[in-house]
């Protein structure tokens, strides 16, 4: 088996469909107000409540995000535990060998296969949360996004993706359906939620301590490794599908990510960039659009 | 209620433990070191198969399983230092080359039409050897001087037992022909043979016969 | 009368608007609404499942944003099952209003949550019996969302989605039943448009 799989060679079963980001880049229809001048025009709401008419369909096509991103984080912690070496562990023979900067602690190891199997039960709940709500497994496109950009050759790099960029992301999510669940009455969905959000909370905080003991001595990648963070968050934030607007379906868990040790700042940061995701779509549509109308007929 | 000054055995009748036990501290610590670089093997082909293989209760056991191979190489970590051996990775070494071939050749498969072989691998070769030094360990061992030794092995084992049969359950619904069967004895065949030059998970000796 | 779509050719998705056609000519047929015209408006630019109905003079007029006839696996491109399911509800919810019983429904933009997850109900089990395939548990999921998890909601989806023929008021009385029975902690708050 390789070190570093690539994102392409995922396996799935047969229900399974997925959609590249270029793919979404492609799509130029949105519902959101794109028109700049009309800045007195009410924005939509998009916020995943049960007041939004299609509440229940808007539940089920996020939960299904929810079980391929389970999926994609069970994915990539497996892959820390294979992909890098062990500090100070033979490699084989029968004596340590050469260390490398790429090694990671054992400790570390522990904690990511401890994540692989609360990303399995999430997976399990998902599928058993799908089956309630009345989605059948591989009926939404699947955005293998999560992997791709988490699963970096870098553990540190890795760290920020995964357990703080993508985690973080799953914070904001289990939090937006677990308020949905509450608010809706379903006894199922808000107890899954506050289970999956436990786990995901001890996440994040297992990424922030990694991430500080790593580079203790090494500021520059301790840098390197926060910008990567940011560059993920955004991605994440496609669209600005995640923020503090309400025209976001899944808002920031402001409290839960201060719980998993998230400074304000950081928040605030992950917010902007957010904003800006949200921003930066309607004006490349209103772009495409304005550019079609211009285009000569025929 | 009896005389509570009256002298009583130590040992209650019932109370078989007996000394001395097969291995002393070197050797113990020398088998325990094989066990954590095994059991670390393991959990790293289990996580790093996750995303290879296709079947999503396969993908949702080997997520599970992993955390339990990594679980025991924990212990077997903590244990070390109380065996005299201060430094846990001097002795998180395999029990010889063939070991670390055997751990190759069973992470070899990769494609995702191979899950046959690498659950071949794990559930049929290498957790029934774990069952097995563990149990001449177990059973080896003394009951008074080793007893946090036991105490591990006794959880680890039961783990051992349930990932096994889970194992050999998804095994057996997953091989529908006669070709499949092949290919699954097979490749059985070819590990047993790395792991009887091998000797077994702490090298040759690992079942006594030395 | 053959149903019309409009656009005659999309940009933004890969549909066929003969492919529309020919579910909406299937469905308005089995529901006996062939002498209706029947006219389906899709806006292909926003991505929204939604539908709305006008009926005007007798006349059918759908409004329906591309989500509504997208497969959900291939984004953009054409789902049948999910067309057959969207336009079903629509016309069988204009077949009631046309053929009586419905008359004091308020209209659409002004039905509670509840009354909606109702008659939708209502329209997909009877959908299902025509042979348009739907997953039961999904509709009793959005029902549930609308009129509590109890088991007095359950019995109420069961009426309604096997019910061959209901009027508004056993259909309100229904939904009211479910309603009666609901935690208070539930949400009770109206649509937002």
């Amino acid at each position: 088996m390789r070190k570093f799989l690539p994102v392409d060679d995922l396996a799935r079963d047969e229900r399974f469909a997925a959609i590249t980001m270029k793919e979404r880049f492609a799509d130029q229809r949105t519902a959101l107000n794109i028109d700049g001048a009309a800045q007195d025009k009410p924005r939509t709401k998009f916020r995943l409540t049960p007041e939004r008419r299609d509440a229940s369909d808007g539940a089920r096509g996020l939960m299904h995000g929810i079980f391929v991103g389970e999926i994609q984080a069970l994915e990539g912690a497996g892959r820390t535990c294979f992909d890098f070496e062990t500090a100070g562990v033979a490699k084989t023979g029968t004596a340590a060998t050469e260390s490398s900067d790429m090694d990671v602690p054992f400790a570390l190891k522990l904690d990511m296969a401890r994540q692989c199997w609360d990303e399995a039960r999430h997976v399990e709940i998902s599928v058993k949360l799908s089956d309630w709500m009345g989605t059948e497994i591989g009926q939404y496109a699947e955005n293998t996004v999560l992997f791709a950009a988490a699963c970096s050759n870098d553990p540190v790099l890795r760290l920020a993706g995964v357990n703080r960029a993508l985690e973080g992301l799953a914070i904001d999510v289990f939090t937006t359906m677990k308020e949905f669940g509450d608010l809706a009455g379903d006894p199922y969905l808000e107890f899954c939620e506050d289970w999956m959000l436990a786990d995901e909370v001890t996440h994040v905080r297992m990424g922030s301590d990694w991430l500080r003991k790593v580079t203790e001595h090494d500021p520059e990648r301790r840098k390197k490794a926060l910008d990567f963070q940011g560059v993920v968050d955004k991605l994440f934030s496609y669209g600005g599908t995640r923020s503090d607007s309400d025209e976001s379906p899944i808002g920031l868990a402001r409290r839960f990510r201060s719980l998993a040790g998230f400074t304000d700042d950081e928040v605030e940061a992950i917010n902007e960039v957010s904003i800006q995701a949200l921003d930066e779509r309607k004006a490349r549509i209103a772009g495409a659009r304005a550019a079609a109308d211009h285009a000569p007929a025929g | 209620m009896a005389d509570p000054f009256k002298a009583r055995a130590p040992f209650a009748p019932w109370d078989r433990r007996t000394l001395p036990g097969l291995f002393d501290v070197e050797e113990t610590a020398r088998r325990v070191g094989n066990y954590k670089w095994a059991e670390m093997k393991l959990f790293e082909a289990l996580g790093g198969w996750v995303a290879t293989v296709p079947e999503l209760d396969v993908k949702m056991r080997l997520g599970t399983h992993c955390y339990h191979h990594a679980w025991h190489a924990e212990l077997w970590h903590k244990r070390l230092p109380e065996l005299r051996e201060m430094n846990p990775d001097r002795l998180t070494v395999p029990a010889n080359d063939a070991m670390v071939r055997f751990v190759e050749a069973m992470t070899e498969p990769e494609a995702p039409d191979q899950t046959i072989e690498k659950l071949t691998g794990v559930y049929r070769v290498f957790i029934p050897r774990f069952i097995a030094a563990y149990t001449y360990h177990l059973n080896g061992t003394s009951e008074i001087t080793d007893a946090p030794t036991i105490r591990s092995l006794k959880l680890i084992l039961q783990d051992e037992f349930d990932d096994w049969r889970d194992g050999e359950m998804i095994l057996q619904s997953l091989i529908e022909t006669p070709e499949e069967a092949a290919r699954a004895a097979s490749h059985q065949q070819k590990l047993e043979s790395i792991m009887i030059e091998a000797g077994g998970i702490a090298g040759p000796g690992t079942l006594g016969g030395m | 009368m053959p149903v019309t779509v409009s656009p005659d050719t999309f940009t933004y998705v890969s549909f066929e608007a003969a492919t529309i056609q020919r579910i909406a000519d299937e469905l308005v047929g089995a529901l006996g609404l062939q002498d209706r015209i029947v006219t389906i408006a899709v806006d292909e630019t926003s991505p929204l499942a939604r539908t709305d109905m006008q009926i005007v003079d007798g006349a059918i007029a759908i409004r329906a944003a591309s989500g509504a006839f997208e497969d959900t696996r291939k984004p953009r491109q054409q789902s049948e099952t999910i067309t057959a399911t969207a336009l079903g509800r629509v016309l069988l919810r204009a077949s009631d209003r046309l053929d009586g019983g419905f008359g004091e429904a308020p209209p659409d933009e002004e039905l509670s949550l509840a009354q909606v997850a109702a008659w939708e109900t209502y329209c997909i089990g009877r959908l299902e019996r025509l042979g348009v395939h739907v997953n039961r548990q999904r509709w009793l999921y959005n029902f549930r969302n609308r009129h509590g998890f109890t088991d007095a909601g359950d019995v109420a989806f069961d009426a309604l989605w096997s019910s061959p023929g209901l009027t508004w008021a056993q259909l309100c009385a229904i939904s009211e039943s479910a309603l009666a029975n609901r935690a208070p902690a539930a949400t009770s708050a109206p649509a937002q448009p």
